[in-house]
């Protein structure tokens, strides 16, 4: 239940960021046209498109949709399957663990550098992107293996 | 070093690790062993990667096309098309490809094309008596005109990469583009006399006015659109976002085909979509930053310096590169792993930016439709549920069309040229 | 990985170093690349090769900014950038080089910034900076001129005319001031730009827009040498590496440092008078004008930036230098 609300959550920031960007592109073409210059709207753009983007990205790990080869686990039924899932969730897990670990550098490294256009906004909110989709991956990927565990326990595997 | 992570990047994708993760992965790995790269550069440079005003126009591109799918758009330009060359044998299919066309002028990626008209038209073909097969191949392989004709997502991206004019490589893309449709239109018309495909009655001059008037609306995009990015008076992703606020206003107040309370999936639809490419994309900057550490360049332009004295052997080199590149890649990643790679060799044989552009897309667009990696392929297949073995098959006479049309443009580049030097000469 | 503590030999000469300089350009005849060329040849021979410097162009799509970010990770240990990417780390005072008509001449902005002055900011950028950045030393990217589609007789001329140059700060405000109007045109839009009629001009130095045959369209033929930017670059090293460095390293790249400074100007200085003579020859035509008009609008916008940076005492330095 709590996986379900975090993607609910994680998805609606994701789409409320979307829309954001949308508006700021938007904003950019009309004020050009009437003659006002507004500054903001390219960095406002760019960096709402990158939280959207990470946001998606991790939704997309808990809904299994990033683009994999599917030969080997089609060719494997039952234990088999699930533990091969468990080995690729595995894999993810530790990366995304790393990523998580390494972003968070990233973010205390360049939380006081300021956006070009408006200086008195830190980089930090941008960078914070990488932590929050990182340890949610990790979080969904936690998630997968447990259920592919409690599967293989409980004789399942068989689908 | 090299070897062995070529080798885990085929053994994490062989296992099922998603095709992204195996490009990061591999990229951490990779910087792991390089004691001059901190590992953090893995982070940095995947949001680096997407800090990009022209990125953008990637999720708009990706928005305008559901939105024409979800506002019956596409509905109305397959029956405009059909009023065109419905009455040619094979009516339906030749609808199919010139739809792609149309569809291609407003989007700039090609599943939706795919997914879009594949689901009205698959079925439809099917029920006339095309086999499952023709009416697979022929959706799945002309969507990959979408990528050629501009507007076109990898066009933007490679123009972003290599500081190259997105304008003159839009104009670039037009004849090429129009060149695949008609080859795969004489396909057609062979398929259809030999197997006797139907034909729709020629429409009436009335009633192809009625139906012109009616699907105007939507044949303004394109021309605005690529009109605009052209011109100059949009950079393309503010096009992009023109392109989607104009499909929005025309299917909501015009049309009325679209309500308030469809848009929250249009929007979902759109940020799941493109982050998978993006996120992909994101990653094939961290590993791109270990390439450039190798200095692949340089070493690929002592390569051909000293064993390739021919422009055309170079040129034949890169189709058959990224051909392979593209069964199990992106375009999108691809480009930004190998254009930096690429060019300098390019400029050494005098291949214009543009050019190898041109050749990189359209090789890289044959990868939508082969397997293992053809979403375009794998999109039509599931819709007409064929086996991807039957559909790729299928589809095979189609690519040839597309490396004829390539060949055709690298060699002649004067033909796709015409109109891109027309307007701009210094660009060549 | 490793990052940080790599290669930082703390014990002597006799420890090996390698250090990775980057700039941003693409192109192997910039005068950036034969700078660092020179950074290298010296600090490996200084060396005699205990010190490996390894000279990293930009790829396709290098960022000053990520440059920046690298010097601070670690991911390069010499790199490049103008002072507009390093306003954006929190240092506001380096914009006082990017200031229309700071500099009267190449002599002038020499005086400065290997002065008294550049001494000062550099100072200014390595406490601000918590000693990430330790300035090496002030390279050029040339003396910026107005291209356009008529030649400037009087500041008059530019009444009404869009130019592609920056559209915010300081610089933005100097050109609407003087009547014209800051576009915003991607680098690789704007040949197809000033060819379309999109901008009608533009501001670069000559080995930047003649290698981009800007001054072969409709709209870039004609140059008027405004000189309104003698530009400043940053050689940057991470302060906190250079201070690791045994004393004897630290000699040697300091003297590199100081060799790459005029290799890079020369470079640039002879860059200058090839592409003016190529975009001759190729028929653009070249006017010079009085630019006392232009001067005093960028004077007061001059004084109230160095104002708003607390860096009026600096300015006054500049001037008094003329
Ligand atoms: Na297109
Ligand atoms: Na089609």
């Amino acid at each position: 239940m709590f996986i379900k609300q975090l993607e609910k959550i994680q998805l609606s920031l994701g789409i409320i960021f979307l829309s954001i960007f949308f508006i700021a592109v938007l904003v950019q073409v009309v004020t050009r046209y009437l003659g006002i210059s507004v500054i903001w709207t390219e960095e406002v753009a760019n960096y709402s498109f990158i939280w959207a983007v990470f946001m998606g990205a991790a939704v997309m790990v808990n809904r299994k949709d990033h683009f994999n080869f599917d030969y080997l686990s089609k060719k494997l039924k039952g234990k088999a399957k699930q533990s091969l899932s468990i080995v690729t969730d595995s894999i993810l897990l530790v990366f995304c663990s790393g990523l998580f670990i390494y972003s968070l550098t990233a973010l205390t490294s360049f939380w006081n550098y300021n956006w070009v256009s408006l200086p008195m906004i830190k980089m930090g909110y941008v960078w914070l992107s990488l932590p929050v989709m990182s340890i949610t991956m990790v979080i969904y990927l936690f998630a997968h293996i447990v259920t592919s565990v409690k599967k293989i326990a409980a004789g399942e595997g068989n689908e | 070093m090299g070897i062995i992570l070529i080798a885990l990047f085929l053994i994490l994708m062989f296992i099922g690790v998603p095709i992204a993760f195996v490009i990061g992965i591999v990229a951490l790995l990779g910087i792991i062993n390089v004691p001059y790269i901190p590992e953090v550069t893995v982070p940095v440079k995947m949001l680096n990667g997407l800090d990009s005003f022209v990125l953008l126009a990637v999720p708009l591109f990706i928005l305008a096309a559901n939105l024409m799918n979800s506002g019956q758009i596409s509905q109305k330009l397959i029956n405009f098309s059909l009023s065109i060359v419905g009455h040619i044998r094979g009516g339906l299919a030749h609808a199919n490809i010139l739809v792609s066309m149309i569809f291609a002028g407003v989007s700039g990626a090609s599943q939706a094309d795919t997914a879009g008209v594949g689901k009205i038209l698959i079925p439809n073909m099917k029920k006339q008596g095309y086999d499952t097969e023709t009416a697979v191949s022929v959706t799945a392989a002309s969507s990959t005109i979408g990528v050629i004709i501009p507007p076109s997502i990898p066009m933007i991206i490679f123009a972003g990469l290599t500081n190259a004019s997105v304008g003159a490589l839009f104009l670039a893309g037009i004849i090429p583009g129009i060149l695949v449709g008609l080859g795969m239109m004489i396909l057609i018309y062979v398929y259809s006399i030999k197997r006797g495909y139907p034909k729709y009655e020629r429409t009436s001059l009335k009633k192809f006015s009625k139906l012109f008037l009616d699907t105007l609306p939507a044949l303004f995009t394109p021309i605005i659109l690529i009109g605009g990015i052209i011109s100059g008076i949009f950079t393309a992703t503010e096009a992009a976002a023109f392109a989607s606020l104009y499909t929005l206003l025309v299917s909501m107040f015009y049309y009325k085909t679209l309500k308030l309370k469809d848009i929250p999936k249009i929007l979902v639809d759109t940020l799941t979509l493109s982050s998978l490419s993006l996120f992909a994309l994101a990653a094939a900057s961290a590993l791109g930053e270990l390439l450039s550490y190798y200095q692949l360049a340089t070493w690929a332009q002592e390569f051909f310096t000293n064993n390739i004295d021919s422009r055309w052997v170079f040129i034949l080199i890169i189709i058959a590169f990224f051909l392979f590149v593209g069964t199990f890649m992106d375009a999108i990643p691809a480009m930004i792993l190998f254009i930096p790679v690429v060019l300098p060799v390019a400029l050494m044989y005098e291949v214009s930016p543009v050019l190898l552009g041109l050749i990189t897309i359209m090789t890289l667009a044959i990868g939508l439709i082969t397997p293992p990696y053809g979403l375009c392929l794998l999109l039509a297949a599931k819709i007409g549920d064929l086996s991807i073995e039957k559909s790729f098959k299928a589809v095979l006479p189609f690519i040839a069309v597309i490396i004829a049309v390539l060949l055709f443009v690298a060699f002649f580049p004067d033909v796709a040229f015409y109109i891109p030097k027309l307007l701009s000469p210094g660009l060549f | 990985g490793g990052g940080q503590e790599t290669g930082t030999g703390q014990g002597g000469s006799a420890d090996s170093l390698k250090i990775i300089a980057a700039h941003n350009q693409t192109s192997p005849d910039n005068p950036y690349h034969d700078g660092l060329l020179k950074f290298e040849e010296v600090a490996e021979s200084n060396s005699d090769g205990a010190i490996e410097v390894e000279v990293h162009a930009g790829t396709l799509g290098t960022e000053e900014s990520e440059l920046v970010e690298k010097l601070k990770l670690g991911a390069a240990d010499v790199v490049l950038v103008s002072p507009g990417f390093m306003s954006a780390t929190g240092i506001k005072e380096v914009d006082l080089f990017a200031l229309p008509y700071l500099f009267e001449s190449y002599e002038h902005w020499e005086t400065v910034v290997d002065g008294e002055v550049g001494d000062e900011l550099a100072t200014i950028i390595n406490e601000k900076s918590n000693n990430d950045f330790k300035v090496l030393g002030y390279w050029t990217a040339g003396v910026r001129h107005y291209y356009g589609k008529k030649p400037l007789e009087s500041i008059d001329d530019l009444k009404g005319m869009t130019i592609r140059t920056q559209t915010s700060g300081v610089v933005a405000d100097y050109w609407k001031q003087a009547g014209a109007i800051p576009t915003s045109v991607a680098w690789g839009e704007l040949y197809q730009a000033l060819q379309q009629n999109v901008v009608d001009s533009a501001e670069n130095a000559y080995p930047y827009y003649i290698q981009q045959n800007h001054h072969k369209t409709k709209n870039g033929i004609y140059t008027t040498e405004t000189a309104h930017d003698y530009t400043t670059r940053l050689l940057l090293v991470n302060g906190k590496k250079f201070d690791s460095l045994s004393d004897e390293q630290k000699e040697v790249l300091l003297a590199a440092a100081e060799a790459s400074v005029e290799a890079e100007r020369q470079s640039l200085y002879e860059q200058e008078e090839e592409y003016k003579q190529q975009a001759i020859e190729d028929g653009a035509q070249i006017n010079e004008i009085d630019r006392t008009p232009f001067i005093d609008i960028a004077t007061p916008l001059n004084e109230k930036a160095a104002q708003n940076m607390g860096i009026e005492d600096l300015l006054q330095k500049i001037n008094e230098l003329k």
